[in-house]
């Protein structure tokens, strides 16, 4: 039964990650980017690896994201002021 | 009866994370993307729990508490960032 799991969450790993790539949306491609990392958190979770699984949580799935939009809308600022 | 509720647990999981992918692949705008992201931190959070139920360690319980204080912090920035830039 576990092994089931596991292998569902490998699955949304590969899609999220599939997705981040291909997404058009730069929002769209951080959002999924941070789904990814949030599936491989709960796989090291399952992998015996709880102290990993913390640490990809509270850095791949909560800083990088935030810091992701941070620098997206410092550059979107940039790119609209000179047409204004 | 523990055994089946636990197997319904897992199946029901099983198609809540499907759903939230699926939901994540077709979204139309940011919002409902962001809100799978949202579903699927808590799904992920009762996986953890189930897991460490099924290990029999109860630190695991551990990792679900730090999803549970960070999971409202992607959330967040993404909203405050589709509202008026972060």
């Amino acid at each position: 039964m576990i092994e089931w799991m596991t292998l569902l969450l490998c699955a949304g790993i590969l899609v999220s990650a599939v997705l981040a790539v291909t997404l058009e949306r730069p929002v769209s491609a951080v959002i999924a980017a941070g789904l990814t990392s949030l599936f491989a958190s709960v796989t090291y979770v399952f992998l015996a690896a709880p102290d990993v699984a913390m640490t990809e949580a509270s850095i791949g799935s909560g800083l990088a994201t935030v810091i992701f939009l941070y620098a997206i809308n410092r550059t979107r600022k940039q790119d609209v002021e000179p047409d204004e | 009866m523990a055994e089946m509720i636990l197997n319904a647990a897992m199946v029901l999981i099983a198609f809540a994370i499907l759903f939230g992918v699926i939901r994540l692949i077709k979204g139309d705008t940011d919002t409902d993307r962001i809100i799978a992201v949202d579903l699927l931190t808590i799904v992920s959070m009762s996986v953890i729990v189930l897991a460490a139920h099924l290990a029999d360690r109860f630190i695991y319980v551990d990792v679900a508490i730090v999803y549970g204080l960070l999971s409202f912090l992607g959330v967040l920035a993404v909203a405050r960032y589709l509202e008026r830039g972060l």
